[in-house]
C-alpha cells in the first residue's frame, strides 16, 4: 500500500510491516538470482512464457508467409519442418504450460490467504529449469538444428535412422529438462492447495480458480511422467541403440505414440483449466453476483481431469487401432463434451442472472466464449471416427486446435491480464488501446483460422512447406495469412499498451473490480510476504462480505503477526475443513536452486554434445547440490533461527508428523508411480503387441538374487517403520543406529541388484526384450540407493540434533520413499519375472 | 437456473452425441475390410509407403507373378476394394481426399482399408502422416477404371516384356548405375554388372513409361522428362533418396531417359 496510507498505520503495524520486510524482502543486484518468493518467481515464469511465445508467433509468422502464395520458395524445406516443429514445442512446452503455471505461482498463494508456495526454493529450481531447458532448446533454431519431425517426435521418423542430426536430442533433452520445472510447480501447487489455505478456508469456501489449478495440477503431475518415460527412452534408442521403437529389435514405434498421446491429451486440458478457472473467476466478478452452480462446476472440473486421461486414443484413430478401442475412444472423446457444457451453461447463467459490466477483461472472456464454442463444436465432430479418417492431418485439424487452444488458453490469459494488472502494477489498463488490440486479435484470429477448415476439408494436408498453384487453395492461404498478420499486430498493440500502463495507467483503488477474492484484499503493488496477518475466512467471498478486510489485515489484526523470530511463515491448515493445524516455516533466498539447475544444465548439454564423461561429472556435482539443500531443511538453523513459538499458536510444521514435506514426497510419488506404470505398460504392450518381440524361454534374471534384495528392502522398511513409530511415542533411543543399519540394508538392496544386472548378461542394445528389463532394473538401483542414502544423511542429522524426538518430522518423510520402494519393487518382480515364468516366456 | 445447465449442459450434449454415433457408426463400419453380404472376394491391393515415394503391389496367386508398379495406382470402379498398407520405412498414411478417410502406415505392421470409387475417375492421393523432408512432394496418381479395363490393365502388366534391341547401351548403363536399386522386369542378366538387390530401394520401373508423373508427383511425364529428372532430381526434390548423378555424362542419362520411356506394356 502506498506510503500516506501507511502513515495512517500505528506504530506497531508499521514496525510489523518493516520487520516483514526485513525477512521476505527482495535482495537486490546479483543476489537478485537467490529469490525464491512466488510473486517474484510466478512473474518471472509470465514474462520469460511471454518471451517464448513471441517467438512462437514468429515462427507462425514465417509459416504463414510459406504458405500466403502456391509454390513459393520462401524458405526450404528443411528449414520450414524446423519451423513448424519449433512453432509447435515452443508455443506447448515453452508458453502455453510455464505461463499458466506462472499464473497459478502468482496468484494461488494470494487467493486462498497464504504468504508463499509450501516449497519455495522448489519455485525457484522450477523456473531455472524452465529458463535454461528452454534456451538449450531455442538455441537448435539459431544453431540450425532444430529438430524437425513435428512436434509429437513420431518414432521412426525422429529416431537415429531417420533423423541422424542432434534435432531430435534438443527436443528430447531440452524438454525433458523444461517437464522438470512442469513437474515441480505441479507437486507444489497441490500441497500447496491442499495444506497452506488460511484459516476456515473449507475446501468448499475455496476459490473455483484453485480448484482448477488443484486439478491442473495434480493432471501435470500424473500427465507428464509418460512423456518424459518415452523420452528418456527415445534418447536411450538414439544414443546407445537400445531398440523400444524399432520393430526389428522387437520394439514398436506406436508405444512413442500412446506414450506421447499418454501425455498429450492430457496436456490439452492442462492448458485448457487454468482458462477455465479464469472463466470462473472472471465471469461472478463483472456480473456481479456469486456463480451459479458452484458444485456444478467443481464436480465438471473433477470429471474432466478423470475423463481426459481416457481419450488419449483419439489422436491415433488413423494407427490402426482395433475396432473396439475405436469405438470406446470415439465415444469416449464425446463424453468430454458433456463437463464442458455443464460450465459453459453454468457462465452463461451466471451472467444472464447478473448484470453483466462489458469491462475489457470481460471482453476477452466474450472471445473465449465464442471461440471456444466453435472449437468445441469441431471436437465433437473429430471424435467420430469415419471423420476423423477423413480430415486427420489436415488444415481442419490445424484450424480446430486453434480454435480450442487459442480459444480456450489465449483468450482467458488475456482477460486475466487485463484483469490481474492492477494487482500487479496498481493501475489501471486503458480501455481504448486494449480494445483496439482485442478486436484486432479476434477478428485477425478468426480471419486465419474459420477460412482454415475449409482449406482442410479441400484436402490441404498440415506440414506441407508449399502447394500446387492447380490445388486451388491460393485464396484461401492467402486469407489466413493475412489474418495472421492482423493477429501479430493486435500483440504488438497489447505490448505497447502494456508497456504505456507502467508508465502512464491511472492508479487503482483497493478493490477496483468490486472482486470477490483475497488476492484484492493485499497491498498494491504486492509486497514479497502478501498479508500483514493471515484473516480467518468463513465464506466464499471473503471482500464482498466484508469490505473491510483489506483495512484490518494491513493492520496486524488476523494470524501471525508477529515477525520477531524472524522465520518467513505461513498457516498449515487441514486440507478438507481448513482448520489450523501447525505454522508451515519456509525456506528464505538460497543460491541452491540456481546451482542445482545450472549444474542440471551441464548435464543436459553434455548429453547432447554426447560427452558422456563430463555428463557423469555434472551428474554427481547436482546430486550433491541436491543433497546439500536436502540438509539445509527443516530444524537446520538456516531455516528456523528461533524455533519457539508463542504460546496458543499451533506448533512448526517441523515438530510435527505430518507437516506439508511428507505431502510434497506423497504427490511426488504419484508423479513417480505415473513414469513407474508407463514403463510397467511398455513392457506389457511390447510383449504383448510389438511384431517382433523376442522372450527368452526363461527368464535371464536371478530369482534368488531378486528375492534377497527385495528382502534387503522389506526388512529396511519394516524396521523403519519401528523407528517411527517410536518416534511417535517420543522415543528417540538409538535412533541413528537405527538409521544407519537402514542405511546399510539400502546399500545391500542396491549391491544385490547390481549382481542381477552383472548376472543376467543382458544384450539391451540387441533385443526391446532386455533394453527394458534393463531399464526396470535401472529404476529399481536407483531408488535403492537414493533410500539408502536419504537414511545415512538422516543418521547423521540425528547426531547435529536435528532429528530427534522433538523433531521427527524427516524420518517419516524418508519413510514415505522406502513404502513406495517395496510397494514398486515387488510388483515389478512379479512383471519381471513371476509373469514371464509362469507363462513360459517365448 | 438448474433447468438450464441440466438441460444445456447434460441433456444437449447427450443428444447430440447419441444422433452423431447413430448416423457415424455405419459409415466407420462401411470402410472395414469384413467380408461382403454376398460373399464376393474382393480386390486386394498392397500399398507400401517409402520416404517419399508409393510402392503399388497388385499380389499374384501360384500361377502368377505380382504386378509391381509406383507413384500410380489403378482399381476398379463400382466395387469395394481393400487396400493393404504397409511401410517400410517411417509412419506413412494412404489418402485419397475423394473416396474417404486415412490410415497410418505403420511399420511393422499391416493394416487395411476399404475404399469404393462410385464411377470412372482419376482422383489425387497423398501422403498424409508427415513423413520427413519431402513429404510434402509424396503424391500418388489414382486412376479407377471399368472392371475390364482394369483387368486388361493387369493381364498386360502379367505379359513378359518384348525385349528392344536398340536400347541396348543404355541398358548397359542402367545395369551399371541403377540395377542395385530399381528393378526392371525382363532386364536380361548380363546388363545387371552392378549388382541386383532391389528390396524396397528405388521404385521398381517395369512399366514406368505409362506412369503419369515422375518422382511421386513432382513432374508430368512428358518426352525427355525422364533424362530431365535425373539431371535434376536433386534440385526437383531435394533430400530424395536417389543420389546425385554428376558422375555420368548427360549423354548416358538421356539414353538411359529415352529407354525407360518406352517400357510400357
Amino acid at each position: 500500500m502506498s506510503d500516506t496510507e501507511n502513515a495512517s498505520l500505528s506504530p506497531e503495524a508499521r514496525e510489523l510491516h518493516d520487520g516483514l520486510d526485513r525477512v521476505w524482502g527482495n535482495p537486490r543486484g546479483l543476489r537478485a538470482l537467490t529469490v525464491v518468493n512466488h510473486t517474484t518467481v510466478g512473474l518471472r515464469f509470465i514474462i520469460t512464457g511471454a518471451v517464448f511465445f513471441l517467438i512462437g508467433g514468429l515462427l507462425a509468422m514465417l509459416i504463414r508467409t510459406q504458405l500466403a502464395f502456391p509454390d513459393q520458395e520462401f524458405m526450404s524445406h528443411e528449414t520450414y519442418n524446423q519451423v513448424f516443429t519449433m512453432h509447435g514445442t515452443v508455443m506447448m512446452f515453452l508458453f502455453a504450460i510455464p505461463i499458466l503455471e506462472g499464473l497459478a505461482i502468482y496468484m494461488i498463494p494470494k487467493m486462498i490467504g497464504a504468504r508463499d508456495l509450501v516449497c519455495p526454493r522448489l519455485t525457484a529450481f522450477g523456473y531455472w529449469c524452465y529458463l535454461f531447458g528452454g534456451i538449450i532448446l531455442t538455441s537448435s533454431l539459431l544453431l540450425e538444428m532444430a529438430p524437425a519431425s513435428g512436434w509429437f517426435m513420431y518414432t521412426p521418423l525422429s529416431s537415429g535412422e531417420y533423423s541422424p542430426g542432434r534435432g531430435s536430442d534438443f527436443w528430447l533433452l531440452g524438454i525433458t529438462f523444461v517437464e522438470i520445472s512442469a513437474l515441480s510447480a505441479g507437486v507444489e501447487l497441490v500441497v500447496s492447495i491442499l495444506r497452506t489455505r488460511t484459516q476456515g478456508m473449507a475446501l468448499h469456501k475455496m476459490p473455483l480458480f484453485a480448484w482448477y489449478i488443484l486439478a491442473m495440477a495434480l493432471m501435470i503431475v500424473v500427465g507428464f511422467p509418460p512423456l518424459i518415460l518415452g523420452s528418456i527412452l527415445l534418447e536411450l534408442e538414439r544414443a546407445t541403440g537400445m531398440p523400444f521403437f524399432d520393430v526389428s529389435g522387437g520394439g514398436d514405434p506406436v508405444l512413442w505414440a500412446h506414450l506421447f498421446w499418454l501425455f498429450g491429451h492430457p496436456e490439452v486440458y492442462i492448458i485448457f483449466l487454468p482458462g477455465a478457472g479464469i472463466v470462473s473467476t472472471l465471469i461472478p466478478v463483472f456480473a456481479g453476483r456469486p456463480i451459479v452452480g458452484y458444485g456444478w462446476v467443481v464436480a465438471a472440473v473433477i470429471i474432466m481431469g478423470f475423463v481426459s486421461f481416457g481419450l488419449w486414443v483419439h489422436h491415433m484413430f488413423t494407427l490402426g487401432i482395433p475396432q473396439l478401442a475405436l469405438a470406446f475412444f470415439s465415444a469416449a472423446s464425446m463424453l468430454v463434451a458433456i463437463p464442458t457444457a455443464i460450465q459453459i451453461f453454468v457462465w452463461l447463467s451466471t451472467l444472464w442472472l447478473g448484470r453483466p459490466v462489458m469491462k475489457l477483461p470481460m471482453l476477452w472472456i466474450v472471445g473465449f466464449l465464442v471461440i471456444f464454442v466453435l472449437g468445441g463444436l469441431t471436437g465433437v465432430m473429430l471424435a467420430l471416427v469415419p471423420f476423423n479418417w477423413q480430415v486427420h492431418d489436415t488444415h481442419f485439424v490445424v484450424a480446430h486446435m486453434h480454435y480450442v487452444l487459442v480459444g480456450g488458453m489465449l483468450f482467458p490469459l488475456m482477460a486475466a491480464l487485463y484483469y490481474w494488472l492492477p494487482q500487479v502494477s496498481g493501475r489501471m489498463p486503458s480501455e481504448r488501446l486494449g480494445r483496439w488490440s482485442f478486436w484486432l486479435i479476434f477478428l485477425g484470429f478468426n480471419t486465419t483460422f474459420l477460412v482454415m477448415h475449409w482449406t482442410g476439408l479441400l484436402g490441404m494436408r498440415r506440414r506441407v512447406f508449399t502447394y500446387d498453384a492447380d490445388m486451388g487453395w491460393g485464396l484461401y492461404n492467402l486469407i489466413s495469412s493475412v489474418g495472421g498478420f492482423m493477429m501479430a499486430a493486435g500483440i504488438a498493440l497489447l505490448l505497447l499498451d502494456i508497456a504505456l500502463h507502467f508508465r502512464f495507467g491511472k492508479k487503482a483503488s483497493q478493490n477496483p473490480w468490486n472482486a470477490d477474492g483475497l488476492e484484492w484484499a493485499m497491498p498494491k503493488p504486492p509486497t514479497a510476504y502478501n498479508f500483514v496477518s493471515l484473516p480467518a475466512i468463513e465464506t466464499r467471498h471473503p471482500l464482498w462480505e466484508d469490505p473491510e478486510l483489506p483495512r484490518t489485515i494491513e493492520e496486524g489484526r488476523h494470524g501471525l503477526a508477529n515477525i520477531d523470530h524472524g522465520r518467513r511463515e505461513t498457516w498449515g491448515t487441514d486440507p478438507l475443513t481448513g482448520k489450523l493445524r501447525e505454522t508451515i516455516h519456509l525456506s528464505g533466498n538460497s543460491w541452491l536452486p540456481l546451482l542445482a539447475a545450472l549444474a542440471l544444465a551441464v548435464v543436459c548439454i553434455s548429453l547432447l554434445v554426447r560427452i558422456y564423461p563430463l555428463a557423469a561429472v555434472a551428474t554427481v556435482v547436482s546430486i550433491v547440490i541436491l543433497l546439500h539443500w536436502s540438509w539445509v531443511n527443516g530444524a537446520h538453523p538456516k531455516m528456523a533461527p528461533d524455533a519457539t513459538v508463542a504460546p496458543g499458536e499451533p506448533p512448526l510444521h517441523s515438530r510435527t508428523m505430518n507437516g506439508p514435506g511428507v505431502w510434497t514426497m506423497s504427490v511426488s510419488h504419484l508423479a513417480n508411480g505415473s513414469l513407474f506404470l508407463s514403463l510397467l505398460f511398455g513392457w506389457f504392450y511390447l510383449w504383448t503387441v510389438a511384431p517382433e518381440w523376442q522372450m527368452p524361454a526363461t527368464s535371464p534374471l536371478s530369482m534368488p538374487m531378486l528375492v534377497a534384495a527385495g528382502g534387503a528392502l522389506t526388512l529396511g522398511t519394516l524396521w523403519l517403520v519401528k523407528l517411527v513409530r517410536r518416534l511417535r511415542q517420543h522415543d528417540d533411543t538409538g535412533l541413528s543406529g537405527g538409521l544407519y543399519f537402514a542405511a546399510a540394508l539400502g546399500a545391500l538392496q542396491s549391491v544385490l541388484l547390481g549382481v542381477v544386472i552383472w548376472q543376467a548378461d543382458l544384450a539391451p542394445t540387441e533385443t526391446a526384450h532386455d533394453a527394458t528389463l534393463l531399464v526396470a532394473l535401472l529404476y529399481v538401483l536407483i531408488h535403492a540407493l537414493l533410500g539408502g542414502l536419504l537414511c545415512l544423511l538422516q543418521g547423521l542429522r540425528v547426531g547435529y540434533g536435528y532429528v530427534s524426538a522433538e523433531v521427527p518430522y524427516e524420518p517419516v518423510v524418508v519413510l514415505r520413499l522406502w513404502n513406495y520402494n517395496v510397494v514398486v519393487y515387488w510388483i515389478l518382480f512379479v512383471a519381471i519375472w513371476g509373469i514371464p515364468t509362469l507363462l513360459g516366456g517365448g | 437456473m438448474l433447468r438450464w445447465v441440466l438441460g444445456g449442459g447434460v441433456l444437449l450434449p447427450v443428444v447430440s452425441i447419441v444422433a452423431l454415433l447413430l448416423l457415424g457408426a455405419p459409415t466407420g463400419r462401411g470402410m472395414l475390410p469384413l467380408p461382403l453380404p454376398g460373399g464376393e472376394e474382393v480386390e486386394l491391393i498392397e500399398v507400401v509407403g517409402h520416404q517419399w515415394w508409393w510402392e503399388v503391389r497388385y499380389p499374384g496367386d501360384e500361377d502368377q507373378n505380382d504386378v509391381v508398379t509406383a507413384n500410380h495406382l489403378v482399381m476398379p470402379a463400382g466395387e469395394p476394394v481393400d487396400f493393404r498398407l504397409i511401410s517400410a520405412d517411417v509412419i506413412h498414411a494412404f489418402w485419397i481426399p475423394r473416396l474417404g478417410g486415412k490410415r497410418d502406415m505403420v511399420p511393422g505392421r499391416h493394416s487395411t482399408i476399404r475404399l469404393e470409387a462410385d464411377a470412372p475417375g482419376v482422383f489425387g492421393a497423398q501422403c498424409a502422416e508427415f513423413c520427413g523432408a519431402q513429404h510434402t512432394n509424396m503424391l500418388l496418381q489414382v486412376e479407377a477404371v471399368e472392371r475390364d479395363e482394369f483387368d486388361a490393365w493387369l493381364a498386360e502388366r502379367r505379359t513378359p516384356p518384348e525385349q528392344v534391341e536398340d536400347h541396348d547401351q543404355a541398358r548397359e548403363a542402367f545395369g551399371e548405375h541403377c540395377a542395385s536399386c530399381h528393378r526392371v522386369e525382363g532386364l536380361p542378366d548380363e546388363f545387371a554388372v552392378g549388382g541386383r538387390e532391389y528390396d524396397m530401394e528405388g521404385p521398381d520401373l517395369s512399366d514406368i513409361g505409362s506412369r503419369p508423373t515422375l518422382g511421386a508427383g513432382v513432374l508430368p511425364m512428358e518426352e525427355g522428362a525422364i533424362a530431365y529428372w535425373l539431371q535434376h532430381h536433386q534440385t526437383l526434390k531435394p533430400g530424395n533418396r536417389m543420389p546425385p548423378h554428376d558422375h555420368i555424362d548427360i549423354e548416358t542419362l538421356e539414353n538411359i531417359g529415352a529407354w525407360l520411356e518406352t517400357l510400357e506394356p
